[in-house]
C-alpha cells in the first residue's frame, strides 16, 4: 500500500499535473477483509502520532478526515455514510444521531478499557448505558480574551452582549445553539431553554448586541482572538486554552461567566454503515488506554474523562482551571441537549430573523 | 440557421450528450429536490422524526419562506449582487480591453495574470484577503508605515463585497476578452476616421458591438453572486447573512431540508426573473442572440 | 479577420494608454497582494499570522502530511478530467444551439442555464441524495483511483459545461457562416468544415472555456463536499474543515505548491494551443 502511494507522489513530481488524470494507478486492494479505519473527527483533536502509533501497533491503515462542525458531520451522514467508521460528535448530537439510525452499538466486551473512564463518564443521560458513544473529551464553553486590552477580568456576558466596553472588539460563535445559548444565560435562563417568552427576549438582546459584535464566528474564535481582530471572544476551552499555550506573550485568558454557561463532551461513537466496524472497536480501545490517552492530551490539550490518561500528565496539566474548573463553576453550566426538531426548528426560525434584523 | 430536420446526425450528435448529462445528473437529482420543498418532516410515534418525511404532503414551505426575514435576506443578496456585478463590469471592461489591444507578444501574458489568480482556491483566496484585512493585517501594517490611519474594514458588508468582486472577476473578464478580441477593429478605424470622438465610437460602436460578452458576464458574475454564501459567512460581521446563508443554515444545523429546498428554489426563481429581464432587454436592444 | 494594427498605431492603441496602465496595475495589485501574503505565510514559522521567521519546514511537513497531499492529487485529477470532458460536451452543445432550429430551443436554454442558476448548495444536496438513493454513493468507494472519484466528476462535468457553453456561444454570435458555405462550396464535407473552419475559429473561447472550467472544478466546494467520503476529499474540503477551526501554514505551503503547479499547466497548454491560433499567420 505505501508502494503505490509513494508511486503517487513519484507521479506527481515527475509528470505534473496535467498528466495525473490519465494514469490510472491501482491505489486501493480489493482485499474483503481490509486492514483499514477511517476516522472523521475534528481538525487537532488528535495526538500527532495518535494514527501512526495505531497503524503500528494493529497493522490497521488508518486515515483521517475533517469536519468543522456537528451540522456538517450530520448533514454527510444523513446523505449516506460515504465510508467513515469512527467518528466524533459532540453530547448533544448524540440522542439526535441515535434517532436518525445514524450510529452503531458499541459492542463494550471489545473494548475493555471503557474502565479507564471516570465513574461519572461511564453512563450518561443523552446515551443510557453509553450504547453507541464513548466520552472523548469534555470541557467548558466561555470567554476568552486578551488580559492588555482588559480593564478587568471580562467574566461576564453582559460584556459581550449589551455593554460597550468591548464593542466591535466581540466575537460570538454564530449559531443558533451557541448565539441563544449565550442570551439565555445572560437573561439568567437555561442553557437549553425553550420557552418562547425566554427565547423573544433572547432574540431581541442579541438583536440589540449587534452594534457591538464585530463578528458571529465559526470554531475560530480562538484565532480571531489571538491575531488581535477581537479582544473578547466565546469560545470552547480547550480551543482557548491552545492559544494561550501557544502565546509567548501571556496575554490571554480565559474566564467562566458568572452567569454560567454551557459544559460539552466529545465522544466517539461508530458510525452506521461503517466499514471496517472490527476496526473501529479497536481503534476506541486504543485511544482509551492510559498512555494513549496522555499522548492525545499531550497535544490537543482538553480536559480528558480518561483517569488512567490523566494520572499520567503533569501537574500543570491537571491543576489548570481554565482546562479543570471549580465544581462551583460547573454548577452553573448546562450541558447542552438535543431540543427534538419542532424547538430547533423554532429557534432556526428566531435565529435568522436576528441575521435579517 | 439550418432546421435540424435537414441535418437529423449532425443534431444529434450534438445535442445528446449535453442533453443526457443535464437530465441525469442534473435534472433527476433537482427532481429529488422540488419532491422534498413539498414535504414535511414526517410524525412518528407522537414526535417530529429527523430523517422521515411525508412526500409531496404541503405548501406550508413556500409559505414560510414568504416570511419577511427570508425576503430581508433575498433583497440584501440582491443588491449586494448588483453592486459587486457593477464594480467586476467597471474593473473588467477596460481591462479585456487593455489585453486586447496590447501586442499579441503580452496578450496572453497580461490575460493570464488577470486569470491566474482564480485558480487558486476560493477559500484560500478568501483566507488571503483576511490575513490582507485583519486588523494586524498586511493593509494596516502598510498604513501604519506610512503613519496613516488603521482600517477595519474585515468582517462588514464592504469586505464582503470586495470579496464577490476578487472570487467573481474572472467570470467577467473572459467572455469581455472572448468578444473584444474577435471585435472587427475596422468598424472602430471607420466610425473614428469619420469624425466620431473617442467616447462617442466607445458607446455608439464599440459597446453594442461587444455587449454579448457584457450581458454574459453580468450574469456569469451576478448569478453566482446571488447565491453565495461562503465569502459572507467568511467576510461578513453580523449584517451580512444572504439568502445563500439562510439555505445552508436549513442544510446544516436547523436539520430542516425541505424548507432548506423550498428556499432553494424560491432563489431560483429570481434568477429565473433577472434571465427573463435580460432575454427582454437584448430582444429590444438587438436580437444578437437571435 | 480584421486587419491588425501594430503596436504604437494611431488612436485604437488603447494598451499603450497611461491611465489603462495604472488601472492594470492597480488591479493586479488587488489581485495579488492577498496572494503574495498567502505565499509569504507559507514561510512562516508560526502559525497565528504574525510574522516570527522564515522555514520550509511547512513545505517538508505538508509533502508528508498523507491528507494534504492526497486531497491535493484528488484536485487535480478531477480537475484534469472534468476540464475535457466539459469543454467537449460544452462546444457540442454550443454549436447545436447556434447552428439549429428546433421546436422548444428558448426551454431547453433556460434548461441549459440551470446549473449556472441554481445555488451551489442546493445541487450539491440534490446530488448526494441522488448518489445515496442510487447507491452510486457505496459503490464507488472502493474503486481504484482515480475512479473513485468518479461522483465528483460528474458533477463537477455537469456544472462545468454549461459555463463553457455561454463563452463559446458567444464567440460563435461573430462568426461569418460565408466561410463555412465557402467551405462546403470548395468541396469539404461536414466534418471537414468543422475541423478546418470552425474549429480553429473557436479555439480562443475553447481555451477559455476550458480555463473556466478548470478554474471552476478546482474551486468547487459545496457541491464536492456533499459527494466526497473518506477517500475523496479534495483540497477545497480540506481547506473548508481548517479554515473554521485552525489553519496552518501547511496549508499555505500546499497552495502555494497548487499555484506553481497551474502555471506551468498553463503555461503548457498556452504553448500546445499557439500554433493552431488562427490568427497568426
Amino acid at each position: 500500500m505505501n508502494n503505490l502511494k509513494s508511486n503517487r507522489r513519484q507521479l506527481l513530481k515527475g509528470a505534473g499535473a496535467a498528466m495525473v488524470g490519465i494514469t490510472l494507478m491501482p491505489y486501493k486492494s480489493m482485499a474483503a477483509e481490509e486492514k483499514k479505519l477511517n476516522v472523521y473527527n475534528w481538525d487537532t483533536y488528535i495526538g500527532e502520532t495518535t494514527l501512526a502509533d495505531f497503524s503500528s501497533a494493529t497493522g490497521i491503515e488508518a486515515k483521517m478526515d475533517l469536519f468543522g462542525s456537528n451540522d456538517e458531520l450530520f448533514a454527510k451522514l444523513k446523505a449516506g455514510n460515504p465510508g467513515y467508521d469512527v467518528i466524533v460528535p459532540s453530547s448533544n448530537y448524540i440522542e439526535r444521531m441515535v434517532k436518525a439510525n445514524m450510529l452503531m452499538p458499541i459492542d463494550h466486551a471489545k473494548v475493555p478499557n471503557i474502565a479507564n473512564l471516570d465513574k461519572e463518564f461511564q453512563d450518561a443521560d443523552f446515551d443510557p448505558g453509553r450504547k453507541y458513544s464513548l466520552a472523548y473529551m469534555w470541557g467548558t464553553f466561555g470567554i476568552g480574551y486578551r488580559k492588555s486590552k482588559a480593564k478587568a477580568t471580562p467574566d461576564s456576558w453582559h460584556l459581550l452582549l449589551d455593554d460597550p466596553t468591548y464593542a466591535g472588539r466581540i466575537s460570538i460563535q454564530g449559531t443558533a445553539e451557541f448565539g441563544f445559548g449565550i442570551a439565555l444565560k445572560t437573561l439568567g435562563y437555561n442553557w437549553n431553554s425553550t420557552d418562547a417568552t425566554e427565547l423573544g427576549k433572547a432574540k431581541d438582546l442579541l438583536i440589540a448586541s449587534k452594534k457591538n459584535i464585530k463578528i458571529f464566528a465559526k470554531d475560530n474564535g480562538q484565532d480571531l482572538l489571538a491575531s488581535g481582530d477581537v479582544d473578547v471572544c466565546a469560545e470552547y476551552s480547550g480551543d482557548i486554552v491552545q492559544v494561550i499555550k501557544a502565546d509567548t506573550s501571556n496575554d490571554l485568558g480565559y474566564v467562566i461567566p458568572k452567569e454560567g454557561s454551557n459544559r460539552w463532551q466529545d465522544t466517539v461513537a461508530i458510525a452506521a454503515g461503517a466499514p471496517h466496524p472490527e476496526n473501529a472497536h479497536a481503534f476506541l480501545n486504543f485511544i482509551l488506554d492510559g498512555q494513549n490517552n496522555a499522548n492525545i492530551v499531550k497535544t490537543i490539550g482538553y480536559a480528558t474523562p480518561n483517569a488512567a490518561g490523566r494520572a499520567l500528565m503533569d501537574d500543570e496539566y491537571k491543576n489548570n482551571h481554565n482546562i479543570f474548573p471549580s465544581a462551583e463553576q460547573l454548577a452553573l453550566c448546562d450541558p447542552g441537549k438535543y431540543l427534538g426538531e419542532d424547538a430547533t426548528k423554532y429557534r432556526d426560525e428566531l435565529w435568522t430573523a436576528i441575521q435579517a434584523a | 440557421m439550418d432546421n435540424w430536420k435537414d441535418f437529423r446526425k449532425v443534431f444529434f450528435t450534438l445535442m445528446t450528450p449535453g442533453t443526457f448529462w443535464m437530465l441525469f445528473f442534473f435534472v433527476v437529482p433537482m427532481g429529488f429536490l422540488f419532491v422534498l420543498s413539498f414535504s414535511s418532516k414526517a410524525i412518528v410515534n407522537g414526535e417530529t422524526s429527523i430523517l422521515d418525511y411525508n412526500y409531496f404532503s404541503t405548501i406550508t414551505n413556500y409559505v414560510d419562506a414568504a416570511g419577511s426575514s427570508y425576503l430581508v435576506l433575498l433583497g440584501r443578496a440582491v443588491l449586494w449582487s448588483a453592486i459587486a456585478t457593477v464594480v467586476s463590469l467597471l474593473l473588467a471592461y477596460p481591462l479585456a480591453f487593455a489585453v486586447c489591444f496590447s501586442s499579441p507578444k503580452w496578450r496572453p501574458i497580461l490575460l493570464l495574470l488577470l486569470i491566474l489568480p482564480f485558480w487558486i482556491n476560493l477559500l484560500i483566496r478568501t483566507y488571503a484577503l483576511i490575513q490582507v484585512m485583519r486588523t494586524n493585517g498586511f493593509l494596516n501594517q502598510a498604513l501604519g508605515f506610512f503613519h496613516l490611519p488603521q482600517t477595519d474594514i474585515l468582517f462588514g458588508t464592504s469586505a464582503v463585497i470586495m470579496g464577490l468582486v476578487y472570487v467573481y472577476l474572472p467570470f467577467m473578464v473572459l467572455p469581455l476578452y472572448s468578444t473584444i478580441e474577435k471585435l472587427d477593429k475596422s468598424y472602430l478605424e471607420a466610425s473614428l476616421d469619420l469624425g466620431a470622438s473617442q467616447p462617442r465610437t466607445f458607446w455608439s460602436v464599440t459597446l453594442p458591438l461587444t455587449m454579448p460578452g457584457v450581458i454574459t458576464g453580468i450574469i456569469l458574475v451576478f448569478i453566482p453572486c446571488l447565491g453565495s454564501f461562503l465569502t459572507s459567512d467568511l467576510l461578513g460581521g453580523p449584517n451580512n447573512w444572504m439568502i445563500g446563508n439562510a439555505i445552508q443554515n436549513q442544510f446544516g444545523e436547523a436539520n430542516n431540508w425541505p424548507f432548506g429546498a423550498a428556499l432553494s428554489f424560491i432563489l431560483m426563481y429570481a434568477t429565473f426573473f433577472v434571465l427573463f429581464v435580460r432575454a427582454m432587454l437584448t430582444r429590444r436592444s438587438k436580437g444578437v442572440d437571435a | 479577420m480584421a486587419a491588425r494594427l501594430k503596436p504604437g498605431q494611431g488612436p485604437l492603441d488603447y494598451g499603450s494608454r497611461l491611465w489603462l496602465k495604472i488601472l492594470f496595475a492597480l488591479v493586479l495589485l488587488f489581485l495579488y497582494a492577498p496572494i503574495a501574503s498567502l505565499i509569504a505565510f507559507s514561510f512562516n514559522v508560526d502559525k497565528t499570522g504574525v510574522w516570527h521567521g522564515f522555514t520550509f519546514q511547512n513545505y517538508i511537513k505538508a509533502w508528508h502530511n498523507d491528507a494534504i497531499f492526497s486531497a491535493l492529487s484528488n484536485s487535480l485529477a478531477i480537475a484534469f478530467c472534468s476540464t475535457i470532458f466539459s469543454t467537449v460536451l460544452g462546444a457540442m452543445t454550443a454549436l447545436a444551439l447556434w447552428r439549429f432550429k428546433f421546436p422548444f430551443k428558448t426551454p431547453f436554454e433556460g434548461f441549459l442555464a440551470l446549473p449556472i442558476v441554481v445555488p451551489e448548495i442546493c445541487m450539491g444536496v440534490a446530488l448526494a441524495l441522488f448518489y445515496s438513493k442510487t447507491g452510486m454513493m457505496t459503490a464507488v468507494r472502493d474503486w481504484i483511483w482515480p475512479l473513485n472519484l468518479i461522483n465528483i466528476i460528474i458533477a463537477h462535468i455537469a456544472f462545468s459545461f454549461p459555463f463553457v457553453a455561454v463563452v463559446v456561444r458567444s464567440r460563435l454570435v461573430g462568426f461569418n457562416r460565408q466561410l463555412e458555405e465557402a467551405s462546403k462550396d470548395l468541396g469539404a464535407t461536414e466534418w471537414q468544415t468543422f475541423t478546418n473552419v470552425i474549429v480553429p475559429f473557436l479555439m480562443p473561447s475553447l481555451v477559455a472555456g476550458g480555463l473556466l472550467a478548470f478554474t471552476l472544478s478546482l474551486d468547487d466546494f459545496v457541491i464536492t463536499f456533499f459527494s466526497s467520503g473518506p477517500n475523496s476529499v479534495t483540497f477545497p474540503v480540506k481547506i473548508y474543515s481548517m479554515v473554521k477551526t485552525t489553519i496552518t501554514p501547511q496549508i499555505n505551503a500546499a497552495s502555494t505548491v497548487l499555484i506553481v503547479i497551474t502555471l506551468l499547466a498553463t503555461f503548457i497548454a498556452m504553448k500546445i494551443q499557439a500554433p493552431a491560433n488562427p490568427e497568426k499567420p
